[in-house]
């Protein structure tokens, strides 16, 4: 089986590498650490090793092309091995994954202390991550999750020495004067760029990030007024948001409803669902089945985004954002889709007020696959939801207000409301997320589709 | 007076120690019986309550240098060979001044340095063991016999067969004693063996087999002596077989639906002790009083031998994984 | 002074050695006078010890052995010979109820001195009952002690450790390695008990490997060599005890373990092997699953091409160690 060789991401900044030269010519014998090109990244120039051994098969850039990150280069394997004559894609558009594949080396090392990962990360047949007792010792003592590491072994076993190239490939290079000075001041060198040959950090490169965090900060701190650490919830919330933003490419789709029909569902069904259930059916009970419903014929809205795969989720859960003292909590309403109005009102409700009361369960916080966001009580029109993740995308729901609308060519007045959809660009592109918008929207000015 | 036809090796005060030696037996049998009942012991036991004379009666004949092998019936053996009460029964309470440090139990009592090379939980295990020691005994020239207990079930073992043949055409040292209580377990032995005299399986092997009463202590002497005798003069072994009767069951909880409560009133009637008692009394060796003195100082000592159990300490855990490698 | 001996002469020295000077020695066992033993191992014992010392009995496995615990109980050093290990069916009660168990049952009083020797493995075409590897069997009794040398060298300091210690010991010696020979010191020499041989060095991959395939696995790690790769062979030499540290730093070198012994697999010792280097520290640098090799679930045939496969070989421990390489 040949083996790709890529271009590796040699900084957290790189984005493509030059070819500067070749040192192996199709059809020569590679050894495991023989240097086989030469890059040009935007900080260096640097001979990339080979990870395999055999001949090289295929070169599929020339000396001065450009190629992106961890796209495919070549291809190292035995004599008369077939291999695709364009590169493949990018791995991680890849349907599956071969289980002898390189490394995905776009990723760099989690410095982070979450252990769990190592232990708990899942792979592709959502069981553990298959390695042995060395590569997990390994990954322990230098704080690498292993689901990060592809595995050479029988189906993907990740073995010791997977694990050693992958840290060396990932390595965060430091001189010992700046790693001090890092420790001191609490700096993450994951996030410092070094400006060192093959972007080893220095003194100057830490001290020059932690000058940028300052102003950064000092920026937009007031100078008077009170005080209030950011913690607990609100810190969560905080943290959830940076996270959110920092990660997600965001672009939010907007559309104008047509409420008319909407309003007579309410006042038909408010009587019968309140002697049902003791609870007072609202609008958001009706937008939100809609939505489970327009969601169950748009799949790809409908997914998670999970470390460097997408996951088209099985069951529609409606995320329900829910505004509480000092924060913002999303307890979940499971397989909304499947529920009728009156059980989703019954849910809503509970949920609602359990999140006020703080006395949700951590389950009922968990497994949502889209959120609704409605700021319909205040004097909001539309505005720019943000992503819940792992979730890729959120509706945001503004007031019902009555509008001029031209309806068949003449001026009619209409209770109007508008929809937002943000959505996660990584994972859905804009014209599937505008046809489910559309869906949402025609629903909605004709409910009755959605007993058909 | 009629004089006591013994061997002459067997002393007058010698007789009156084994009448209280066959009361000791009698008595820890009792107190281990009772003790069983009352749950105050554990694991399991089995009790020779009417065997008493073989068990003195053979070893009577014995000196510190000869060696015995035991059964899992075997407390009577271990007093006759010169155990005492106290630490046989501390090993039975488990404490750590028992003979095997309360790691042994009932079944296990053995003391090396006295002959005792133990007692024995597998039927017939401790046959080829005897012959060991025989052989030891003629290879090192040494003069001791080593006398064999074993059962009427022992005898439909391989090993039986192997060691008794094993020690005929060696000419060992060795008094193959075989106690026929009547039943193996349950098995009564006129059905599990197919000749009126378990003795007479002793031709098969080439070496002589005797019939005794093997609730007279007077009878059993004198066959031991002349086993004995023989195997000390290098003549091989001799295979005496004792009939008597386990007065209790086979060991705790048995019903004993295997045979009848006549039987046993016939068999109780000839109990060994009234019966030796009487023999001392007409030979005028003790008197009525003197004989009742010495079953109470019987009784006490085994008293006395529950209180030393009752107060010696037990092993510590730490005890679990000591001696088992030399 | 050294010379080339076999391992059958190898054992016999050891015996006779001893027989000179310990009055306490001897051996009894089946045809092993005038006739010299089935495999010939105490041919001329009778002739310089005589009868007395050097015993021949009736075909009476549990008897003799029976015989052999009760005269070291009492002051002897027997050595039994068992024609064929296959027998120790018949004569475990002896070894294993009591043997076994006397020293600890008497509250370590008494001690049984005497040491089972026994040829066993197959290869030999004597079928089903003449050819087993039962090791494992005793191995799980505590008392006992349990050695399979793999050469000359060892036969003789191991049997001499062996006569040296005060408890049961069972000797399992191999038929097919009684022609084998090496280089043995002519004077008595003793090799501990419990320590195992490094019997090639290497850095890839460990196999711990008894008896003949102490042999096999050399062969393999030839094989080996020429593709580079580096075998370290271990021979345990004794089952109980077991030399755990010498296996332990090997595998934590290596990373990778192949065990194999002739005995069936299932239930053999290196299972024990096996779990012993799991639960050890070498567990952490375990970088592929432990591997083990034994006989097939079969008894052993008669027919020597189906002999040949019941037992590893060499191509089949070349493909293990290739296995755990992921170059299978």
């Amino acid at each position: 089986m040949a083996k790709e060789v890529f271009m590796p991401k040699l900084s957290s900044t790189m984005q493509v590498g030059t070819v500067l030269q070749w040192f192996k010519e199709e059809g020569d014998s590679v050894e495991v650490g023989e240097p086989l090109f030469e890059i040009m990244t935007d900080k260096i120039n640097i001979e990339v090793e080979s990870y395999e051994e055999g001949i090289l098969l295929k070169r599929y850039y020339d000396v001065d092309d450009e190629a992106p990150v961890n796209a495919v280069v070549g291809y190292i394997g035995e004599v008369g091995e077939e291999v695709p004559n364009t590169p493949p894609e990018v791995a991680g558009e890849k349907a599956e994954e071969d289980e002898s594949a390189e490394p995905s080396v776009n990723v760099i090392t989690d410095s982070s202390n979450d252990t769990s990962l190592v232990e708990e990360v899942a792979d592709e047949n959502g069981g553990k991550v298959r390695a042995t007792p060395a590569a997990r010792r390994v990954a322990r003592e230098n704080d690498v999750s292993l689901s990060l590491v592809s595995g050479s072994g029988p189906r993907g076993r990740v073995h010791e020495q997977d694990v050693v190239m992958y840290i060396d490939r990932n390595k965060v290079i430091v001189t010992p004067l700046a790693e001090k000075i890092a420790k001191e001041y609490d700096v993450d060198l994951s996030q410092v760029t070094g400006s060192g040959s093959r972007g080893k950090i220095e003194k100057a490169d830490v001290l020059a990030f932690i000058e940028s965090q300052k102003a950064a900060s000092s920026s937009v701190a007031p100078a008077t007024g009170e005080r209030v650490k950011l913690k607990g919830l609100r810190k969560a919330v905080a943290d959830k948001m940076v996270e959110s933003v920092r990660t997600i490419p965001h672009v939010t789709l907007t559309s104008d409803v047509d409420m008319t029909k909407v309003i007579e569902v309410r006042k038909a069904l408010l009587p019968v669902i309140e002697g049902q259930t003791g609870y007072r059916l609202s609008y958001t009970e009706i937008i939100m089945k809609t939505v489970a419903h327009v969601l169950g014929n748009h799949p790809k809205v409908n997914a998670s985004l999970v470390e460097d795969e997408i996951v088209y989720n099985n069951d529609v859960n409606i995320g329900l954002a829910v505004a509480v003292e000092n924060g913002l909590i999303v307890p979940s309403v499971e397989k909304a889709n499947q529920k009728g109005l009156a059980e989703l009102t019954e849910v809503s409700k509970t949920l609602g007020a359990k999140a006020r009361d703080n006395k949700l369960t951590p389950n009922e916080m968990k497994g949502s696959t889209f959120t609704i966001s409605n700021l319909g009580m205040y004097a909001i029109d539309g505005f720019t939801p943000i992503i819940n993740p792992p979730e890729t995308a959120i509706l945001g729901v503004g007031r019902i207000v009555e509008k001029p609308v031209v309806v068949d060519g003449s001026v009619e007045v209409r209770p109007m409301m508008v929809l937002s959809l943000s959505f996660d660009h990584r994972a859905i592109d804009g014209a599937p997320a505008a046809a489910f918008l559309t869906e949402v929207k025609e629903s909605l000015e004709d409910p009755y589709s959605l007993l058909v | 007076m009629k004089k006591m036809n013994v061997p002459i090796k067997i002393t007058d005060d010698k007789l009156v120690d084994l009448y209280k030696e066959m009361w000791l037996i009698r008595y820890f049998d009792e107190k281990v019986d009772e003790f069983f009942a009352k749950g105050m012991i554990h694991g399991t036991t089995h009790l020779a309550v009417g065997q008493e004379a073989s068990a003195s009666g053979v070893c009577a004949l014995l000196d510190v240098e000869d060696k015995i092998t035991s059964t899992h019936r075997g407390h009577g053996h271990c007093i006759a060979k010169g155990a005492t009460a106290d630490k046989m029964m501390a090993e039975l309470f488990g404490r750590t001044t028992g003979y095997c440090k309360g790691k042994g139990g009932s079944m296990h009592i053995a003391d090396v340095d006295m002959g005792n090379l133990g007692a024995n939980g597998i039927v017939a295990g401790g046959i080829p063991l005897a012959v060991g020691s025989a052989l030891t005994a003629q290879m090192k020239k040494q003069k001791y016999v080593t006398v064999c207990f074993f059962g009427d079930g022992a005898t439909n073992e391989g090993s039986f067969h192997e060691a008794v043949n094993l020690a005929s055409i060696w000419d060992l040292p060795v008094v193959f004693v075989c106690e026929n209580n009547q039943y193996g377990m349950s098995g009564p032995v006129k059905d599990m063996v197919n000749v009126e005299d378990i003795a007479t399986r002793a031709q098969a092997y080439g070496i002589p087999g005797v019939v005794a009463d093997g609730n007279d202590i007077v009878e059993m002497m004198n066959v031991t002596d002349e086993a004995v005798e023989r195997a000390r003069k290098g003549e091989g072994p001799t295979l005496i077989e004792a009939k008597t009767y386990r007065w209790k069951g086979h060991s705790k909880s048995d019903a004993k639906k295997y045979r009848t409560r006549e039987e046993e009133k016939e068999w109780r009637a000839k109990d060994p002790i009234k019966r030796f008692k009487s023999q001392l009394v007409e030979s005028g060796l003790l008197t009525e009083e003197k004989a009742e003195e010495i079953r109470l100082a019987a009784k006490k000592e085994i008293e006395d031998a529950v209180k030393f159990a009752e107060e010696s300490p037990m092993p510590t855990l730490d005890d679990l994984l000591t001696d088992v490698y030399a | 002074m050294m010379r080339e001996i076999t391992y059958l002469e190898a054992v016999r020295e050891a015996m006779s050695q001893e027989m000179r000077k310990n009055d306490d020695v001897f051996i009894l066992g089946e045809d092993i006078g005038v006739y010299g033993g089935a495999f010939g191992v105490t041919r001329g014992m009778i002739e310089e010890f005589g009868p007395e010392r050097v015993r021949n009995t009736p075909i009476s496995e549990a008897g003799i052995a029976g015989a052999a615990v009760g005269s070291a109980l009492t002051g002897m050093r027997p050595i039994l010979e068992l024609q064929f290990s296959d027998f120790i069916t018949i004569a475990l009660d002896q070894i294993v109820n009591q043997a076994a168990k006397i020293r600890y049952m008497y509250g370590g009083k008494g001690k049984v001195p005497m040491v089972v020797r026994t040829p066993s493995g197959s290869g030999t075409g004597a079928a089903a009952q003449h050819s087993q590897s039962l090791e494992a069997w005793v191995t799980h009794i505590p008392g006992l002690k349990v050695i399979q040398p793999s050469t000359a060298y060892d036969a003789k300091g191991l049997l001499k450790a062996a006569m040296d210690d005060d408890n049961p010991v069972i000797f399992y010696e191999h038929k097919l390695l009684y022609k084998t020979s090496s280089d043995v010191p002519e004077e008595q020499y003793s090799i501990p008990l419990g320590q195992a041989d490094v019997k090639r060095k290497g850095t890839d991959v460990t196999v711990v490997a008894t008896a003949i395939m102490v042999h096999r696995a050399l062969e393999a790690a030839a094989e080996l060599e020429k593709e580079g790769i580096s075998i370290e062979v271990i021979d345990p030499r004794t089952l109980v005890p077991l030399d755990e540290e010498t296996i332990v730093k090997s595998v934590s070198k290596t990373g990778r373990v192949v065990v194999v012994h002739e005995a069936v697999k299932r239930g053999g010792y290196g299972g024990e092997i096996a779990s012993m280097i799991a639960e050890s520290e070498a567990f952490d640098y375990l970088d592929a699953p432990i591997k083990r090799l034994g006989g097939a679930p079969s008894p052993v045939p008669y027919h020597p091409e189906l002999e040949k496969a019941h037992a590893p070989q060499v191509p089949d421990i070349i493909k293990a160690i290739k296995e755990t390489l992921n170059k299978a």
